[in-house]
Order: structure tokens, then C-alpha cells, then sequence
């Protein structure tokens, strides 16, 4: 094995191909070390993100509550980097095919076993042969062994290199196998986490009591989390009324809520992305015309699309990460020919392509938001027809898996590794109907080359090169980055959105949070 | 035969419009005629966005302000009482063909076919008509003539009900059992006979259904149910700025101000229908 130590920009790119042993990480909770005398008690009303299942292993998307009540070997800190958290060390081979993790020690789960190495290869078995799709699944399929060394020692073999592993198991969470409903659909997950599952109802709330036996000795300070889990509920009103402590809520509301005195605004620390993507897997003529998209493409203003969509706090980008990132290619940036609207080029390219708009239906398929909106006005001005239709979470996904539409306007959170941006473009990649449901081998290829390189600077190529083949075929069009915006309330301590949506990590989060006067 | 109605009634008939009714009338009449004019009176195109003068307040450019999306409000309200009066009104009428359509062809053919259609209608009206209707759309999908229907379906029970409560006090009076013993088969004595004594009713019941109507419209559309979400319906547009309500009160005013002229107008009006058409029971509300 190779220790080497590593710059936050080799971090932010994935860690396992280039030989990373993870250190030990002490457990100080930050404010709460500032804090004389943190609060104990008090329950915390925490509204972001919903929970579609109880059962951890399956969930897919952007993931925000069960992080608190199930936690994983690895977690992604506030740079981006994957830290030990349930292992307190891991190593990768120099080959990048093995990698070794050694679990911390007097970790129990919530019905108060010890967390031990069968545990841990227990649940990386079940996500392989049980969870059909979900992030893990590309990694999964590449696993050769999975055996426990000792009690405390868990070694991965692969088939192959696998650069995104360490981070993407901060999202193969640790249950306990006693876990009802294991075998098939787990109902009630005990997890390891600094509060327990508690009481679930679907679309409503989650009250999650705190775990007496938490592994980071005298966390948690709250004695429960209420997590708000209804979809589109409307929570200024909330905020500013007291009935929410911490929030997610649109850029513009957050500009309005900032001048609150009991609020104040902050972001996640990665950016989430925009985009336009066209009907890839079952497009209709003229749609499946690459003049046709790229006509529309042309006729997006980007900048004005995400100054409306950020509220000004965003930036323009023609990928799918935002500059800073080491994904992020400023050459790539700076020869975007569609970085400001050329309704001139647009309907030339229609002539062209011989398509007359006003003869055509874009069946435009968006969430019930607002900025979906600017784009089928902008794409209206060339003269096509929209018919708009704007669904719910559910609806909208059902809707697009029927691929009977010709573009949408979406986003994408933020990723605890940029395989997870791409995944989602690859022809057997989770969830991929946001994306149309793209179906291009050599765009696999391209990724599944990048995965399992070494080479820092060769896997970025290997990405970028991807990445070019999705803007030549016009499969999606990115518009800009924008962070999500948490507003939180005063009284709420030791609190900060981390680098994705996960309240609890390993360098913050709700474990550390507590509530000045409320107990 | 005839009738004679108690002196104050028929002084009550008698009497002319009253100011109110005058009122609303002239209320409904200025926003059917906005809404008629629509294109040849609104200053910019509804859908138009300024992304560079977002919520707006009132000016001399656009009077009554610009919505989240930089629209001219005043715009999208003339354009948007289209929308809610078609679909308004539509859904009135498509919940009067069902309803007394259904209900009076059921009660023509006898006691079964009464009892099973008035135990399905029974079974829809059991069901708040929002909910109904959310239930609706989503089987029918969104689009203002899924909401139409959903309109009709959800309030055809009240014209069923009043259809059958007035024909059952028709069926059993001489002209119609004379129609019967002179050969009129079950809907031929229907549609000649008892038919036309059933008009002032449901008429009445379709004057105070379209307030209901029109409100459920808009609730609908608030909740994002209705056409494609940039086109102007009221109901959405009060949902798109109740967002904003503390910063820009004039996007949610407009709409909300229109909403409550429109459904009261149509509620005085409805009342005056129901007190020329119905005086027996106006007579007995007087007496009150």
C-alpha cells in the first residue's frame, strides 16, 4: 500500500486510482469546541430534501435526510474530499484494484451491537446482488471479493481500477443485518447515526429521536430531529415564523429571507447544474436532427436564463461542473459558441434543416418551477409551439420515462463524485430519463476509460472527452451553476451546509448542531 | 292551471333589477367585455418576459406592475379572464348536460335505473369536489379542458339532485298523467312536458354553481393543475406571486381583487335568477 498526501484539487477529483491511504480523522465538533457550553435537548425542524424509502440501500437522487440516521465508511467532507468516517483509515493499491478499510472501533448500531467487519460485508453483498441500479451500481458490478481479514478490517477486491470507490462509499450506508426487512425491503433501518429512524410518514415528516450510544462521545446535543419532508411546501412563512430551524429554499426567497435579523443564508459548497436535454433514447423527427437542437440552443440566453434561475448568485457555464472545479475545462468554457443567443444563426440552421417552427410542437416537459419557464419563451421566439407541461417530483420523472417528449429544462445537485454527474449520461446509468435517457456506446466507453485510469490528468482527459461528445451531439446543453441556498435560523449553532446535501458528516452536520435557548 | 302567487311575490317579480344586481351585472359584463378585447387591449404579450424588471411595481409602462418573471400583470389578468371564464363557464355547462342529462334519462326509465345512477352520482358527491376533481386531472391529464371536465364531473350531482327533486313533483301532476294516458311513451312525455318545467330549476342551480365553478377553477390552477404553467389564469397567477407577497403585494392583489369581483358578481346575479325564476322560494326567504 502507498500513502501519499494530497492536495484538496486531487481530492476533489476522486481519490482511490492514485493511491490514497485515509487518515484518522478526529471527531471535534467545531462550534461546538468554540461554544463553551453547547445546549443539550431541544428538537431541530429541518426541511430540505424529501426520503422516498425507508430502506437506504435504494435510494437514488439527491440524498438529504438519512444520512442522520444511517451513516457510511467514508464521508465527503467540506472540500469535497472523501475522509474516513465508520473506517477510520482506508488504503488503495497501488494497482487501484484493492482497497482495504479498517473500521473504527466502539461503533454500535442503534439496537446496541458493535459494528463489526461481517456487518460491513453484509451490506456492500446486499447492495451488490439485492439493489438493482442506484449509484452504486457500476462499482458493484466490478467487485470480485468483498471479505472481512479480521473483525475490524474489510478488503475490497476489483476487477479493475475504480477511481470513484472511496467516494462513492459515503453512500453505502452501514446497517445493521438485523435490520427489519433485510431480505427484501428494509422497513426500519438501524443504522449507526446520531439519531435513530424514529416515526416515518411518507411525504409528511420524519421524527428521528437522538441515539443514546452515538459513537462521538457526547454528540448529539438535540434530543430529536423533525425532518419536513412534503414536497412544494411553502417555507418562508415557516422560517420566518419560527416553525423551521433549517431550510432550503429558492435563490430569489433567500434574498428576501437574508433581510430577516433571526435568519441567515448560506449554500452547499458544491454547485448544483442547469440544463436543457433533448429526448435522446426515442427522439421524433425533427428533433433527433442535431441542426434542430442546436438551433435551440441557440436561442437560450444563458446568462440572462441563470441570473433569473440564481437570483445573480449563479454562473454561466457550458459543462457540468463550474470553474474551480478540476473537471471544469476553461478552454472548453471560453469556445462556447452558444455563451449568448444568436436568434440569427438559430433560424438558419432551422432553413437548413428545412424545419418550419411554427409547423412544430416542442413537447416541453419541466418540475413545476419557475425557470423552465425563460426557456420555452426563449425558445418560443424562434416560432416553434411549446406545449409546457410542469409535474411534480414523481410525475415528472414518470412522464419522462415515457420518453414521449422532445426537452426539458432541468438541474442536478451536487455529487459527492463527478462519476455520479456522468453516470447518469451512460446508456445503463440510474435515473437517466432527466438526460433523455441517452443510449451512446462510445460516450460509455469514454467514462467506464476515465473510472478506471490512474492517471489523474489522463482520467480528466478521458471525462472531458465525454464530455465534448455530449455537446457535438447536442444530447444536453448546460446552462450554469448555481448553489443550493439554506436558510437557517438564529439560535441554531454549529450548523453549515456541507459540500453535497447530507446533514451529517464528517466534519459537521447535525451530530455537533445544537439550539441556543431551546432545550 | 295556473298558480297564483301570494301579492308580495308577485310585486317582487314585478319589481325591476334591483341596484346590486345592476351592479354585478355591469361588474360581469366589464370583465366578459375585457376579456372579449383582450388582444386588442392588452399592451404587451402575457407572456412576455423582461428578465431585467422583475416585480415591478405599478407605473405608467406597465400599469399594474410586472410579475417574478418580468410580465406586465395587467396583461396577463385581461388575458387570463379568458381562461377562467371559458373554463369556468364550461365547467358549468358540462357539469348541467351530464347532470340533468344523465339524471332525467335515468328517472325516464323507472325505479332501477333511478336508483343505480343515483347511487353513482350518491358516490361522486361523496367526494369534495376539489379532491374530485384533483382526482380527475390526474386520470384526464392537465390542460384547461381536463379541468372542464373535471369541473362537470365533480359538479353534476347538484343538477342531477335538483332534476330529480323537480321531476318527481312533476310527474305526479294531471298534465302529465294525461300525456301518459293519451299514448306519450317515457321520453316523449320527458322531453315535451316535463322537460320544459324543469329549465327555471336547474338554471337557478346552474346560477349558483358557476361562482363555485369559477373558484374551483382557480383553486385548481393554483395548485398547478390547469393549462401550461406560463399561460395567464388567475388562480395561477395568485399562486406564482404569493411568493412574493410581502415585496411585491401588487402581483397577488390584482388577480385576488379580480377573483372576488367575478364570483360576487356571479353570485348576485345567480341570487336575482333564482328569485325571478324560483319566487316561491324567494317569497318564503322574504318571509323570513
Amino acid at each position: 500500500m502507498t500513502s501519499l498526501s494530497l492536495s484538496r484539487r486531487t481530492f476533489l477529483a476522486g481519490t482511490a486510482a492514485v493511491g490514497l491511504a485515509g487518515g484518522l480523522v478526529p471527531f471535534q465538533p467545531r462550534s461546538a469546541l468554540a461554544a463553551a457550553d453547547p445546549t443539550r435537548g431541544g428538537v431541530l425542524r429541518y426541511a430540505t430534501l424529501g426520503l422516498d424509502t425507508a430502506d437506504p440501500h435504494r435510494h437514488t437522487g439527491s440524498i438529504a435526510v438519512q444520512q442522520i440516521y444511517a451513516e457510511a465508511l467514508t464521508s465527503i467532507g467540506d472540500d469535497g474530499a472523501a475522509a474516513p468516517f465508520l473506517a477510520e483509515s482506508f488504503a488503495v493499491s497501488p494497482d487501484g484494484k484493492t482497497y482495504t478499510f479498517t473500521l473504527r472501533e466502539g461503533v454500535t448500531f442503534h439496537n446496541g451491537d458493535v459494528m463489526g467487519a461481517d456487518d460491513v460485508v453484509a451490506n456492500i453483498i446486499r447492495v451488490k446482488d439485492k439493489v438493482k441500479g442506484g449509484w452504486l451500481a457500476s462499482a458493484m458490478k466490478l467487485v470480485e471479493t468483498v471479505t472481512a481479514q479480521d473483525a475490524r478490517t474489510v478488503v475490497i477486491a476489483m476487477h479493475e481500477p475504480y477511481a470513484p470507490l472511496v467516494n462513492l462509499m459515503s453512500e453505502l450506508w452501514i446497517l445493521s443485518p438485523k435490520s427489519p426487512g433485510w431480505d427484501d425491503t428494509i422497513t426500519t433501518p438501524i443504522g449507526t447515526g446520531p439519531f435513530t429512524f424514529g416515526t416515518w410518514q411518507p411525504k409528511v415528516k420524519l421524527t428521528a429521536p437522538a441515539s443514546p450510544a452515538y459513537w462521538r462521545g457526547g454528540m448529539p446535543y438535540l434530543s430529536a430531529i423533525e425532518a419536513d419532508l412534503r414536497d412544494g411546501a411553502d417555507r418562508q412563512l415557516a422560517l420566518r415564523a419560527g416553525e423551521i430551524d433549517i431550510a432550503s429554499v429558492p435563490a430569489d426567497i433567500a434574498k428576501q429571507l437574508a433581510k430577516d435579523p433571526n435568519l441567515r443564508v448560506s449554500q452547499l459548497k458544491d454547485a448544483g447544474w442547469y440544463f436543457v436535454a433533448f429526448n435522446n433514447r426515442k427522439p421524433r423527427p425533427p428533433f433527433n436532427d442535431v441542426r434542430v437542437r442546436q438551433a435551440l440552443a441557440y436561442a437560450i440566453d444563458k446568462a440572462a436564463f441563470i441570473n433569473f434561475a440564481s437570483a445573480g448568485t449563479g454562473v454561466v457555464s457550458n459543462q457540468m461542473v463550474g470553474p474551480g472545479n478540476l473537471y471544469f475545462d476553461d478552454a472548453l468554457f471560453k469556445a462556447d459558441p452558444h455563451a449568448k443567443a444568436d436568434l440569427g444563426k438559430a433560424k438558419a440552421l432551422l432553413k437548413e434543416a428545412g424545419v418550419d417552427p411554427s409547423k412544430e410542437t416542442i413537447e416541453f416537459v419541466s418540475w413545476q418551477e419557475s425557470y423552465p419557464q425563460v426557456v420555452v419563451q426563449m425558445v418560443r421566439k424562434l416560432g416553434f409551439n411549446v406545449n409546457h407541461v410542469a409535474l411534480d417530483d414523481i410525475g415528472t420523472q414518470k412522464r419522462l420515462g415515457q420518453y414521449d417528449w422532445d426537452m426539458n429544462c432541468m438541474s442536478s445537485g451536487p455529487r459527492a463524485d463527478i462519476f455520479l454527474r456522468y453516470v447518469r449520461l451512460m446508456s445503463d446509468g440510474p435515473n437517466p430519463v432527466l438526460w433523455g435517457g441517452i443510449q451512446d456506446s462510445a460516450f460509455d466507453a469514454l467514462v467506464k476509460k476515465a473510472v478506471a485510469e490512474t492517471d489523474l490528468a489522463t482520467r480528466r482527459q478521458h471525462y472531458l472527452d465525454a464530455w465534448k461528445m455530449v455537446m457535438d451531439n447536442y444530447y444536453v446543453v448546460a446552462l450554469g451553476m448555481d448553489a443550493d441556498q439554506i436558510v437557517i435560523r438564529k439560535g441554531v449553532e454549529g450548523y453549515e451546509p456541507g459540500f453535497t446535501w447530507s446533514p451529517n458528516r464528517v466534519d459537521g452536520g447535525v451530530a455537533q448542531t445544537w439550539l441556543a435557548g431551546r432545550s | 292551471m295556473s298558480l297564483a302567487l301570494p301579492s308580495e311575490v308577485g310585486g317582487a317579480v314585478r319589481r325591476g333589477l334591483s341596484p346590486r344586481t345592476v351592479i354585478a351585472a355591469l361588474v360581469l359584463a366589464a370583465i366578459i367585455a375585457l376579456a372579449l378585447a383582450a388582444p386588442l387591449i392588452t399592451p404587451f404579450d402575457p407572456l412576455d418576459q423582461d428578465l431585467l424588471a422583475l416585480n415591478q411595481p405599478p407605473g405608467a409602462e406597465h400599469w399594474l406592475g410586472t410579475d417574478h418573471m418580468g410580465r406586465d400583470v395587467f396583461s396577463r389578468l385581461v388575458m387570463g379572464a379568458r381562461t377562467t371564464l371559458v373554463v369556468g363557464f364550461g365547467g358549468a355547462l358540462v357539469a348541467f348536460i351530464l347532470g340533468a342529462g344523465l339524471g332525467l334519462v335515468a328517472l325516464s326509465f323507472g325505479r332501477a335505473a333511478e336508483t343505480a345512477m343515483f347511487a353513482l352520482i350518491d358516490l361522486v358527491r361523496a367526494m369534495p369536489d376539489v379532491l374530485l376533481a384533483l382526482l380527475l386531472i390526474v386520470a384526464l391529464g392537465a390542460g384547461a379542458q381536463p379541468v372542464m371536465i373535471a369541473l362537470g364531473i365533480a359538479f353534476a350531482p347538484f343538477f342531477a339532485y335538483v332534476a330529480r327533486a323537480t321531476f318527481h313533483r312533476e310527474a305526479v301532476k294531471d298534465y302529465v298523467t294525461a300525456a301518459r294516458l293519451f299514448g306519450g311513451g317515457r321520453l316523449h312525455v320527458l322531453r315535451l312536458h316535463i322537460a320544459p318545467n324543469l329549465v327555471g330549476g336547474l338554471i337557478t342551480q346552474a346560477a349558483i354553481l358557476l361562482p363555485r365553478c369559477v373558484v374551483t377553477e382557480s383553486v385548481l390552477s393554483f395548485l398547478g393543475l390547469g393549462s401550461s404553467p406560463d399561460q395567464p389564469t388567475w388562480g395561477r397567477m395568485v399562486a406564482d406571486a404569493s411568493h412574493y407577497i410581502e415585496t411585491s403585494p401588487h402581483a397577488i392583489l390584482a388577480p385576488v381583487l379580480a377573483i372576488v369581483a367575478l364570483t360576487l358578481s356571479l353570485s348576485m346575479i345567480g341570487d336575482a335568477v333564482r328569485r325571478r325564476l324560483d319566487p316561491l322560494r324567494a317569497a318564503d326567504e322574504a318571509a323570513l
